[in-house]
């Protein structure tokens, strides 16, 4: 089902309040007859700035939650900074004044605001600095999301720093690859659409246009580790190619299945398709739903997929040499990888922007409450399922595993992710074709969601019966292991006769 | 490929302090290693020899940063046995109660240590939360949180406090249920397991022959523990088992054995001191003043001359040994020589050379897991 609120189709629209009022201010002047390209290019531009804005305004709450969720995982608070803390300083003055290091004075009135800020609320009792500093981190005693500009101030702080290039480092493939790398990460966010109706491209192939994007990355990150000339960058880069082909193989099957079962290569359509199929994919194909997680985290180069990075061994890995702004936009990218990772899982398995039980709930009558449900915008959705994904798997995951070694994970790629994507393809082309005939799918548009897979008569029988079936096969796998060599590992230190028994050297 | 050394250190993670691992690589298998140490020599055993035998505890405190109470008992006992102190049981009980929970604290920045090497970070700052209950309980006894300065030759400085047995328990009893936490996320992980086991083997002849001597070799199969085979305080007394892993592979002890030998050294440790302050003589709850002849005997200043003084000390990682000779010269007060022997110091060359035939990624993994500990190794 299309979402109600429609940004793209409100700027777009030859017909609508904003093409159609450009048009009409263009009329009679020299660019009248160019006025349709130019008030589709003002309405592209205008959606365009919308959307990449909503996506890099909403990935401050990435950041935001997993420090606040890794802080509480290891039972301590985290990062308490408040916006506060950016402008009111110890007894007035702020560490650093950095706004007197922006160029050209552009920062003359921030210090403006800070002063007269400080004057109104800051602290002034130059006996306590100490107490100033623990009050800059609320506002009368009040956190206001705590920790949440902690991210700005990193970032002040990398943008402030020394930028500094390795004497005998390939300067220009070493200035280059964090462009690449940046570029192509922000070149992601694209086509990821937030909903039907807010989305910067709408490409027809934009799930093939997203793993092309994606695989781009980890070729700047071979190219930034060899011309760092620096061993661990170098093992670091080789690092990072020789486990791509173990986890993007995998990854793309994946893909494949999902757009075989949904018909198409584009991420709105097959949206589309899991509203009419009347459930979300990771319902008809939780296999696939795994492998895309496990493949993307290898992907975005997480825990335990992280050697290229493993700081354990290699310092930083391949991002070693890069500090100030450059680390910081390698560091940026990484996140806005993993948020496009999390995107796409949304996408493709968790119904996009559909509401859960949409067609349940929405038809509830009493009191208008379904109606009620139905407003909430199909954005909003989208984003809370993606930071959920990013909580529950990214950020769960990254703090309760540990890393794997690299033989370890191409073992575990090609011997294991790779026969189980097959399998999956092949499932989703049974499905394609034995219970969603592309006959019986019409696109439905209303609320309830299609039933064309009612299989055998029964309603729901393939969702429930499919997860189900690969619950119990993830039972089985969990369980059938080797018990007695398991016990043996894990209980058998020895325990000699209790002490005061024997007199040592006696015996 | 051809090969290449890379130098890891002075700074690098891997390192757990600074000293230098040279790896030769082949690609990402390790062919050859070469271990420098002597970036912090202090020149202790020298300062020694110009110290009166009370002012050289602090220096011994000095010696491993993280385990500094078990190296100034260890000092303390051959200052004991060299100046032929009869220490009074109370004293005896509590210096076992300190130096175990002193273990316990090592034991965790260990842990706390090798998840970061492993890549799991929520280890490391679980092991500091409750490494921190064990420090509190020895801020308590010695007064600071690091270099306690706390036992003396004859006894210890100050008594337990009052109600200091019930925080004990208390808190000893709770870490006992963490350990059970640890394991679950741990040994309950794949990532971990397939981490540890097979990687870094040991054999308990070659770890013999080089004079590997603590948790490691314990790990591997060797029964030995002084504080078992010669106990030197009220070890005899107290209801424990040193933990001894018998290793699955002929090839001897492997991380996963190491891991596992210095878990269950907590749990012993643990039911060590929840025996020990049942067993304390002159009563858990009551407490003596300092200088008290139940805490404290009294000791000489000065040391005959030729006599010497050996203690062999169960430190948290492995079996520190001290050597002193006294007199000589007319220098009643100091000490003529001092010797210290440290585990470590024998230890890294050694696990240097088992890396071998590894990968880059097993180098962590397997120096972390036999506890590098450089303070003491450098001296």
């Amino acid at each position: 089902m299309d979402d109600k609120y429609d940004l793209v189709g409100f700027f777009l629209d030859k017909e609508g309040v904003f093409r159609s009022n450009i048009i009409k201010l263009l009329d009679g002047t020299a660019a009248e007859e160019s006025a349709s390209s130019i008030s589709f290019a003002a309405g592209t531009f205008a959606a365009v700035n919308i959307v990449f804005l909503m996506l890099f305004f909403s990935q401050f709450a990435i950041l935001w939650i997993e420090r606040k969720a890794v802080a509480r995982m290891q039972d301590r608070y985290g990062a308490t900074t408040a916006l506060r803390s950016l402008w009111v300083g110890e007894n007035g003055v702020t560490a650093g004044e950095w706004w007197n290091m922006l160029p050209f004075g552009a920062g003359k009135p921030v210090g403006a605001i800070n002063k007269w800020l400080n004057k109104k609320y800051g602290n002034r009792d130059e006996n306590f600095p100490t107490v100033d500093r623990v009050n800059n981190r609320s506002w009368m005693g009040k956190t206001i999301v705590p920790g949440f500009f902690q991210n700005v101030a990193d970032g002040m702080k990398f943008l402030v720093k020394e930028h500094m290039v390795p004497q005998r480092a390939d300067k220009l493939i070493f200035e280059v690859s964090p462009f690449l790398i940046v570029s192509s990460t922000l070149l992601i966010l694209g086509m990821i659409p937030l909903s039907s109706g807010i989305y910067a491209t709408n490409p027809d192939l934009s799930i093939l246009y997203a793993i092309a994007i994606f695989g781009i990355a980890p070729i700047g990150v071979f190219f930034a580790g060899w011309s760092s000339n620096n061993k661990y960058t170098l093992i670091g880069g080789i690092r990072s190619a020789a486990q791509l082909t173990a986890y993007e193989i995998p990854l793309l099957l994946t893909l494949l299945s999902v757009a075989i079962l949904s018909g198409t290569f584009n991420i709105i359509e097959s949206i589309h398709f899991q509203h009419a199929a009347g459930s979300w994919n990771i319902f008809l194909m939780p296999l696939g739903a795994a492998l895309f997680l496990i493949t993307m985290i290898a992907e975005v180069e997480r825990v335990p997929f992280d050697m290229p990075e493993a700081e354990a061994e290699l310092v930083e890995g391949w991002w070693t040499e890069y500090g100030g702004m450059r680390f910081g936009m390698l560091f940026m990218a990484e996140y806005i990888r993993t948020y496009a990772a999390c995107f796409l899982f949304t996408h493709f398995f968790l119904g996009g922007w559909h509401l859960p039980l949409q067609g349940t709930i929405g038809s509830i009558e009493f009191l208008g409450l379904g109606g009620l449900y139905l407003l909430i915008p199909g954005a909003i959705m989208t984003l809370i399922k993606s930071w959920l994904v990013f909580l529950i798997v990214f950020v769960w995951a990254r703090f309760a595993l540990a890393r794997i070694r690299t033989d370890q994970i191409l073992e575990f790629g090609w011997r294991m992710l790779l026969p189980l994507a097959v399998l999956q393809l092949v499932l989703s082309l049974v499905y394609r074709l034995y219970l969603f005939n592309p006959d019986d799918m019409s696109a439905q548009n209303d609320v309830a969601g299609g039933m064309a897979w009612d299989a055998f008569g029964i309603p729901f029988f393939v969702p429930a019966a499919t997860t189900l079936f690969w619950i119990g096969m993830f039972w089985i796998y969990l369980n059938d292991e080797d018990k007695s060599v398991a016990q043996e590992r894990m209980f058998h230190v020895q325990t000699v006769e209790p002490a005061g028994t024997v007199v040592p050297g006696q015996e | 490929m051809a090969q290449m050394w890379i130098t890891m250190g002075p700074q690098h993670p891997m390192t757990h302090g600074l000293w230098t691992l040279r790896v030769k690589v082949d690609g990402e298998t390790v062919v050859d290693t070469e271990a420098e140490l002597g970036y912090i020599h202090r020149g202790v055993e020298k300062i020694a020899e110009s110290r009166d035998f009370t002012q050289i505890t602090p220096y011994c405190d000095r010696l491993c940063y993280v385990s500094a109470m078990t190296w100034a008992n260890s000092y303390i006992y051959a200052a004991e046995d060299l100046l032929e102190v009869e220490v009074p049981e109370r004293a005896e009980y509590i210096r076992l109660i300190s130096a175990e929970c002193q273990r316990l604290a090592s034991h965790l920045m260990w842990l706390g240590a090798y998840g970061p090497d492993i890549g799991s970070l929520t280890l490391m700052t679980w092991c500091m939360r409750d490494r921190e209950m064990f420090l509190d309980l020895l801020q308590e006894l010695g007064g600071s949180r690091m270099h306690y300065n706390y036992p003396r030759i004859g006894g210890v400085k100050r008594d337990i406090p009052v109600g200091f047995a019930d925080r004990l328990v208390a808190k000893v009893k709770l870490f006992e249920k963490r350990i059970e936490e640890y394991e679950m996320m741990l040994d309950e992980s794949t990532i971990w397991l397939v981490r540890l086991q097979g990687v870094g083997y040991a054999n308990a002849e070659d770890m013999v022959n080089a004079g590997v001597s603590g948790p490691n070799i314990r790990a591997a199969g060797v029964n030995y523990d002084a504080r078992w085979a010669h106990p030197y305080s009220v070890y005899d007394q107290v209801d424990w088992e040193p933990a001894v892993e018998k290793p699955t592979s002929v090839k001897g002890a492997d991380c996963y054995d190491r891991y596992r030998v210095r878990m269950e050294e907590m749990r012993q440790s643990c039911r060590m001191i929840l025996d020990a302050i049942e067993k304390i003589p002159g009563g858990k709850n009551t407490n003596y003043s300092n200088g008290d002849e139940m805490i404290l005997a009294k000791a000489p200043t000065r040391a005959p001359e030729g006599a010497t003084g050996f203690s062999n000390y169960e430190c948290t990682r492995g079996a520190s040994k001290f050597y002193i000779q006294g007199g000589g010269d007319g220098r009643g007060k100091n000490p003529y020589r001092l010797s210290i022997r440290s585990p470590m110091f024998i230890t890294i060359p050694y696990v240097a050379k088992t890396m071998i035939g590894y990968k880059v990624a097993d180098i962590p993994a397997i120096m972390g897991s036999f506890d590098p500990c450089i303070g003491e190794t450098d001296r």
